[in-house]
This record gives C-alpha cells, sequence and structure tokens, in this order.
C-alpha cells in the first residue's frame, strides 16, 4: 500500500479526536451526578436531627 | 394538542431532556460506529486512485469531516438564534453543546488535510483560500467556546456567544465557494449533495457510509454534551437529586 505513514497518520487523527468527543462528556456527566450525590449526602447530614447529651 | 407538539414542548424539560439524551445518546453513537465501520471497510476495498494512490482514501475522512464541521456552525447558529428569539433554555444548551464537537471536527479536517497534503501538494500548509477559511472557522469555534466559559451567568454567555455563532455564519458561504471563487491550490467540489458527483460510483459508497455515520456521531454526541451542560446548570435542583437516588 503506498502513503501507508501518512494514511496511519491521518486515521489515527481521526480516531484519537472521536476518542476524545466520545469520552471527555461522559466523564463531565460522571463529575456532575457525583457531585450532585455529594451534595444530597450532605443535605441529609444537616437535616438528622442531633441529639444533645451532656 | 397535537401529541408530537406536546411532545416538543415537554422535551424542553430539563428532567424530561435528561432522559431522552441519557436514552438515546447510545443509540446514536452505536448507529454512528456500526455505520462507520462498515464504510472503513469498504474504504479499504475499492481500488487505489490512479494519481494519488492508496492517499486518497484519507478522502474518506477528511471529507465527511468538512462537510459536518460547516453544517455544525449552522445548526449552532440556527439554535442560537431560536434561543435569543424565545428565550428557549435547551436551545441555549444544544447551540453550546454544538462548538466543541464543531472545533473537533475542524481539527479533524485540517490535520488529516494537511496530512494528505504533504504527499500530495508536497507541503504541510498553504494560505490557500480553502484552508485558511476552514482555519478561521475553527478559531469561530474556540471564540465561541471561550466565549461562554468567560462569563460567569451562564444564560448571559450562552447569549454573547450566540450573536458570535449568528455574525459567524457569514463565513460558511465562503469557505464553501473558497475553491470557486479564487484561484487555489485545493480541489474543487468533488462530491454534491444534491447535484451530480465528479467521483466514480465505486468510490462513492464508502464516503456516503462516512457521511451518514457522521451525522449519527454528531447526533450523539450534541445528546451526551447538551445532558452534561443541563446537570451543570441544573445542580441543586431536585430532580437531580432524585436522578442519584435511583439506584
Amino acid at each position: 500500500m503506498s502513503y501507508l505513514n501518512y494514511l496511519i497518520g491521518a486515521y489515527a487523527v481521526f480516531a484519537v479526536v472521536m476518542l476524545w468527543d466520545l469520552l471527555a462528556p461522559r466523564l463531565q456527566i460522571r463529575r456532575e451526578l457525583r457531585a450532585a450525590r455529594l451534595r444530597k449526602g450532605r443535605a441529609a447530614k444537616r437535616a438528622q436531627p442531633v441529639e444533645l447529651s451532656r | 394538542m397535537n401529541p408530537v407538539l406536546l411532545w416538543f414542548h415537554q422535551l424542553g424539560s430539563p428532567p424530561v431532556f435528561d432522559r431522552f439524551a441519557a436514552r438515546w445518546a447510545p443509540w446514536c453513537h452505536g448507529i454512528a460506529l456500526a455505520v462507520m465501520a462498515v464504510g472503513l471497510w469498504q474504504a479499504f476495498q475499492v481500488p487505489a486512485d490512479y494519481q494519488q494512490g492508496d492517499s486518497f482514501r484519507i478522502f474518506y475522512i477528511h471529507v465527511p469531516s468538512a462537510m459536518l464541521s460547516l453544517s455544525i456552525f449552522a445548526v449552532m447558529a440556527a439554535y442560537s438564534a431560536i434561543a435569543l428569539i424565545w428565550r428557549i433554555k435547551l436551545c441555549e444548551i444544544l447551540a453550546m453543546a454544538c462548538a466543541p464537537i464543531g472545533a473537533a471536527f475542524t481539527v479533524i479536517t485540517l490535520v488529516t488535510g494537511s496530512i494528505w497534503g504533504k504527499p500530495m501538494w508536497g507541503t504541510w500548509w498553504d494560505w490557500d483560500p480553502r484552508l485558511t477559511t476552514e482555519l478561521i472557522l475553527l478559531f469561530l469555534y474556540l471564540g465561541v467556546i471561550g466565549l461562554y466559559n468567560a462569563i460567569d451567568d451562564r444564560r448571559t454567555a450562552a447569549r454573547a456567544a450566540g450573536f458570535l455563532a449568528i455574525v459567524g455564519v457569514a463565513l460558511l458561504p465562503v469557505i464553501k465557494y473558497s475553491v470557486v471563487w479564487w484561484n487555489s491550490l485545493h480541489q474543487g467540489q468533488t462530491i454534491s449533495l444534491f447535484g451530480e458527483s465528479k467521483m466514480d460510483a465505486s468510490m462513492a459508497l464508502p464516503f456516503w457510509l462516512m457521511f451518514v455515520g457522521v451525522q449519527f456521531w454528531f447526533a450523539g454526541s450534541l445528546l451526551v454534551r447538551a445532558r452534561a451542560d443541563n446537570l451543570r446548570r441544573e445542580a441543586g435542583k431536585d430532580w437531580v437529586a432524585r436522578l442519584v437516588a435511583q439506584p
């Protein structure tokens, strides 16, 4: 196959950029959901009645 | 109310959109990967070009990406216009989700074009009208992304970046007709969506498969990115708390 190095280079760029486009927003969603889970945990902790003891 | 119209109105609700995007994005990406896999397999089955040899196979990723880089900008401007006129929040989110995807496909176009140009033209880069205008398109995408992230208030940021997207649409016909209006190193139009293509039919099938594949890819990426931005904007709302509470 002629110009094989150029072909590999071009297709590698295509694959890498597509992979970034696939993964980056999914990681962002995971971060947002994790932050929401932590927020919910903190809110639940605040809502618990604190028993005072001597 | 018409059920389709009702569904469309409901889709504007952040929790409904979140469910919709979470459900359909994997399907879009799955179809895109399947169609592109067949397209790429076909791309390596067709005979080599009599002048360009096997380097012409870069065409199958370069041209669909280039076409998509232009059409994403038009879609982004259309969403921005709708968001500015009717103040629909989901359209702001969708418009801003278009920008990084468009930038990614513009980068693919420029880099694969450069790699193709080296053996064919003897240079990685030339300040040719088509190449230069495509580079300006990348700067416009980066401008939209930068402006959106530079302003704290999401709605104000989307409006400001939306204006830039609408103004930037003027560049699209310049890119498309640059090979017609000026003497260009870049070859003229080979593929036409509505007219006759200059490419042999045996070489055209992989192109159309890749073209369909990248459209599905764009739909999937748009849904995922819009979902991420939607979650970021809606952080702290009850529906997000209920979402994370689900097993």
